[in-house]
């Protein structure tokens, strides 16, 4: 039962040592503000991550050959693959769907050669898969099916000594182990950011990917992007449903880049290390707090318990102390937390080294925290409650008082 | 029916190898509407029978009946209950929760007993100038002298009309004029509440008050007359 | 009495330390786990990032590398070095250098009678190489090269698998020559080796170092020439190499060889840094707080020290002292718990869960914690210094208190 004396005689205990109540609350608003902001960018930075990678080539859903996603072998294909792609476009409309082959290949320049990865794509469906038709920083993408066009990344343009209206020699083996050659000429180079896809990409139409390496109609995948990217059951069941079982298989982007997911997970086990470790400064000042304030007042606690008050009472004012201090850090660590995750939310958060970091990730050079209740409000919640428990045992002390011998204490 | 009964109540403290008789066989009845005072030199025992009494301290053994009540036995939370409804303290010093105003403190127990808001104001209000404090009911403890705090003291000891008032050397830390003036109060209390009261006290003017006069020395009574 | 010997205050430090042996216990339990998180997450970011270099030095640049100045733009065989001449062979013989050695390294395409892989090919000196590049140790089937002439080609085993192939059989490597024309040449594979990060297994096939020259006809010029000098943490000495270089050679050290695992190594710093200053914020609400209560409590006493004659300025000493001893045991514990739980992980920590978050970091699955010197003292010494100017607000507080209004304060 909590009256409303009880909550003013609280409040009152708690100003009767202001710079001690307020060092105690300033301990949590800074706890607070940090977890706060940390949190939000945390957040932030998460759904950046997922999104730039998936959009950047793997989407959310892929139809691949049976074994192919451990070895990616030329043969292992999916038969009219661009058929395929436009019954999902029908049977799934809201998803974006293109159809590819995938495979390695000597590209040669008039004075180098290397060794590269050949995407074929189907070019009026691309752009809504993949961010990269979008990262084309010089010349266009390819806008034509047999056009014998190519888009390279920029350290492959490099190496091979060629830019925009340059010819390349392809050279490679095609799905039936043949030996397979195709001359293409450049119509764009594209600068993603990530150094594989820089430095051995080359895209061409998939319907020229199919002519040069023999593949008649086949492809190696058909990538789906759905609307939501955490939620992909439903659409599993229909592409399932689609295709023909047997020499089929839909992956979700977890199982085609594990690394992603996990990166996330480790990434979170050592950020809520160190915020644990926050909270339990945080805590042991508020244990601190509370023990010296339930000792200080000994005395004044055996006279109310002689008047008839019950130790089990006095804990819970104790505990009711602790939850305004805590209330009070909570409301000020949320909203100057707040404030700081709002202007970085216009400004972006950069420093020296970021880059080069997060570019490891797929991430810009300039991070934004997310604003949500939750990335607002699940750090300082969590000290709350720690606050709280940190107050069980000056609280579990009153329960073992004696109101007599409390009143003869100093 | 009486409204204390001691019977052959001992307390022993052990102090290193020496035990401490602060009660010895004591045996006592006092009645409703009695005005005792427990006077003897300090160690006598007279605090260690008041917290007895007020079932703030457990006996070695004997028996302890309390509004026809006996509570030696009962553990605590039923203790703090029996004292929030039938008994109320004066303590030497520190009596009043320094965070709260005088009013506040004298609702206090009230507020535990869940009357209500309003009757606590009129009840609150009418003690407070009943024992002459009726302008100074917002100051806080600190902004009150040691008489006043002790007058807020008694106001809160009888708020709720207990069966009687234990009151613990209430003038020792006060001047002449003040202690007069409490005491006045408490048998002005006495006779319109018809509360019991038990003080204990080595101060000759307080015993002066007494109706029945309790002596103590080394745990025992040794002296008992009505006067 | 105003100059008081430097042991008594040490005593009354000591025992007013004690005097509320609950607040002082809180209070170091507090500091030992601050502590303890510094040194600890340190000594863990340590050995992560640690590993990542070592990883990346051994399967790649040395500590410092010398090439063509071009060669890093444009890694062909036209931007070779001569062999090395007598000046650098006994440069490089100096005390400074554990190892070097000579390669070649071209970009290949690797066919074999199933499937293409884009490719390096490196020409080797298995002798140089031992103890310098990580394949020798992790050879898994057939056998390493013997000598800088051997002909027999040793892959990956991720290669192997994406090549469909087999120890024994032949594969066809192709690269280009010093005139640009398109070389061809089989090679039979006699070794496979493992490494823990899969992308090292197919960015990677070596032969011996003469082989690769007359197959391109490059003569005795290589590519690079990788130094490697006792630490990567230090490369000062191996630059000094510079002198002896001619104009078309250029020596690069490791972390700009490699800008990512180089920036990361500085954000390391910088993070650490933070890391100790932000916990020991978290701590100094509850330190200050401490202190404040103690010289609180300690009021008349110290009006009582005034009467009798102490100077303001041994109270404020007195005061810092306390705070020190406070701070000296915590860090003791602290440390102590810090490198015991780190002794206790020495074997490693187990990250397998996350394995391929770990190798997309460039990470191996076991994370060995590093503990550093550096980072235990530069936490002790935040520790000491940030510590001792927080407790100057209330040793200064006490110094100022006039003795009779001490003595008369309740």
């Amino acid at each position: 039962m909590i009256t409303n004396v009880t909550l003013s005689l609280a409040w009152r205990n708690l100003w009767r040592h202001p710079r001690r109540t307020w060092l105690t609350v300033g301990a949590m608003v800074f706890s607070n503000i940090l977890l706060v902001f940390l949190i939000s960018l945390q957040f932030g930075m998460y759904r950046v991550m997922y999104e730039n990678s998936l959009r950047l080539f793997t989407g959310h859903l892929q139809v691949q050959a049976v074994g192919y996603i451990d070895e990616p072998r030329m043969r292992l294909t999916i038969p009219d693959a661009a058929g395929l792609a436009a019954r999902l476009r029908d049977a799934m409309p809201g998803n974006d769907v293109a159809a590819r082959g995938l495979a390695f290949a000597l590209a040669s320049s008039a004075d180098r050669s290397y060794g590269v990865q050949i995407v074929g794509v189907q070019p009026e469906h691309e752009p809504r898969v993949s961010s990269l038709p979008g990262l084309v920083k010089r010349g266009r993408f390819l806008d034509n099916a047999g056009m014998q066009e190519a888009v390279i990344g920029s350290v492959l343009a490099r190496n091979l000594r060629v830019d925009l209206g340059h010819e390349l020699t392809l050279f490679g083996t095609g799905r039936d182990g043949s030996f397979a050659a195709g001359i293409v000429h450049i119509v764009g180079i594209l600068d993603s950011g990530s150094a594989e896809i820089d430095r051995s990409f080359v895209q061409i139409s998939l319907a020229d990917f199919q002519d040069i390496f023999a593949m008649q109609g086949h492809g190696h995948s058909v990538v789906l992007m759905t609307s939501d990217l955490f939620n992909l059951k439903a659409a599993t069941a229909k592409v399932e449903a689609i295709i023909e079982s047997g020499e089929s298989v839909v992956h979700d982007w977890n199982a085609l880049l594990p690394g992603l997911k996990q990166s996330v997970q480790a990434d979170m086990v050592s950020a809520w290390f160190m915020y644990a470790v926050l909270i339990v400064l945080v805590a042991f000042s508020v244990l601190n707090t509370q023990l010296m304030s339930v000792l200080d007042r000994t005395r004044e606690f055996g006279v109310v318990m002689a008047l008839g008050l019950s130790p089990a009472r006095l804990g819970r004012l104790v505990l009711l102390e602790t939850a305004m201090m805590a209330g009070l850090g909570l409301l000020l660590g949320v909203a100057v937390g707040s404030g700081v995750v709002l202007y970085f939310y216009h400004y972006g958060l950069t420093f020296p080294g970021l880059e080069a970091m997060t570019a490891q990730f797929n991430l810009p050079g300039r991070l934004y925290p997310s604003a949500s209740f939750a990335s607002l409000m699940l750090g300082p919640t969590v000290v709350f409650l720690a606050c709280l428990a940190a107050a069980i045992y000056p609280a579990a002390k009153l329960l073992r008082m004696e109101p007599v011998a409390a009143m003869r204490a100093v | 029916m009486s409204t204390v009964c001691c019977i052959d109540l001992c307390r022993f403290f052990v102090q290193g190898e020496q035990t401490v008789r602060a009660l010895d066989h004591v045996n006592l009845e006092i009645d409703k509407r009695e005005f005792v005072c427990l006077s003897g030199p300090s160690g006598s025992g007279k605090t260690t029978l008041l917290n007895a009494i007020g079932g703030l301290d457990k006996p070695t053994s004997g028996e302890v009946w309390v509004a026809g009540q006996r509570i030696d036995g009962l553990d605590k939370a039923d203790l703090a209950n029996m004292r929030l409804h039938h008994i109320g303290f004066v303590f030497q010093a520190y009596n009043l929760i320094p965070v709260l105003t005088a009013r506040e403190n004298v609702e206090f127990v009230m507020q535990v007993q869940g009357v209500t808001a309003s009757e606590r104001r009129d009840r609150s209000m009418a003690l407070l100038k009943e024992v002459g404090l009726e302008d100074m009911e917002e100051r806080r403890p600190a902004q009150l002298s040691g008489g006043q705090q002790q007058r807020v003291a008694v106001a809160r000891a009888i708020v709720s009309n207990p069966a009687m008032v234990l009151a613990d050397e209430p003038t020792a830390n006060l001047d002449s004029v003040s202690a007069e003036h409490l005491m006045g109060l408490f048998v002005n209390l006495n006779e319109k509440h018809q509360t019991t009261f038990i003080i204990s006290t080595h101060d000759q003017r307080v015993m002066s008050y007494a109706r029945r006069l309790i002596g103590m020395v080394d745990g025992r009574i040794v002296t008992d007359e009505i006067r | 009495m105003t100059r008081m010997p430097v042991t008594i205050l040490f005593r009354l430090a000591w025992r007013n330390l004690w005097r509320n042996y609950r607040r002082t216990l809180i209070m170091l339990g507090a500091i030992t786990v601050g502590v303890w998180a510094m040194i600890f997450m340190t000594a863990l970011m340590r050995g992560m990032v640690d590993d990542m270099v070592k990883t990346a030095v051994r399967s790649l640049p040395g500590h410092v590398q010398i090439h063509h100045p071009r060669f890093r733009d444009d890694p062909s065989i036209a931007n070779s070095l001569p062999p090395p001449g007598e000046v650098l062979v006994d440069a490089l013989s100096s005390d400074q250098v554990v190892g070097w050695a000579a390669r070649v390294r071209v970009p290949a395409v690797v066919t074999s009678e199933r499937d293409t892989r884009g490719t390096t090919l490196v020409g080797i000196d298995p002798e140089a190489e031992s103890g310098l590049s990580f394949i020798a140790d992790d050879m898994i089937e057939g056998r390493f090269l013997q000598s800088f002439e051997d002909d027999g080609l040793v892959v990956g085993r991720k290669m192997l698998d994406n090549l469909e192939t087999k120890l024994g059989r032949r594969v066809v490597v192709m690269s280009q020559d010093a005139e640009n024309e398109i070389i061809d040449r089989g090679f039979r594979v006699v070794g496979v080796f493992e490494s823990k990060l899969e992308t090292t297994e197919e960015r990677f096939i070596f032969t011996g170092r003469k082989t690769v020259q007359s197959m391109l006809n490059m003569n005795e010029d290589v590519s690079e020439i990788a130094v490697v000098g006792s630490s990567y943490r230090d490369v000062s000495n191996l630059l000094r190499l510079q002198q002896v270089l001619g104009p078309e050679q250029e020596l690069l050290p490791w972390y700009e060889l490699d800008i990512y695992l180089g920036s990361m190594l500085t954000m390391m710093d910088g993070f650490v840094l933070i890391w100790i200053i932000v916990i020991f914020l978290a701590l100094s609400f509850g330190l200050v707080n401490t202190l404040v209560m103690a010289v609180f409590e300690r009021v008349r006493e110290i009006g009582l020290m005034q009467a009798l004659g102490m100077r303001p300025a041994m109270i404020l000493l007195q005061i810092l002292l306390e705070t020190l001893l406070l701070l000296l045991v915590g860090l003791a514990a602290g440390n102590l718990l810090a490198i015991l739980t780190l002794a206790a992980l020495s074997d490693g920590i187990d990250l397998s869960i996350v394995s391929e978050a770990m190798q997309m970091m460039g990470v191996a699955n076991v994370l060995y914690p590093s503990l550093q010197i550096g980072d235990i003292v530069l936490a002790d010494v935040i520790v000491i210094v940030l510590g001792l100017i927080a407790g100057l607000f209330p040793a200064w507080r006490a110094a100022r208190y006039q003795p009779v209004q001490a003595l008369t304060t309740v």
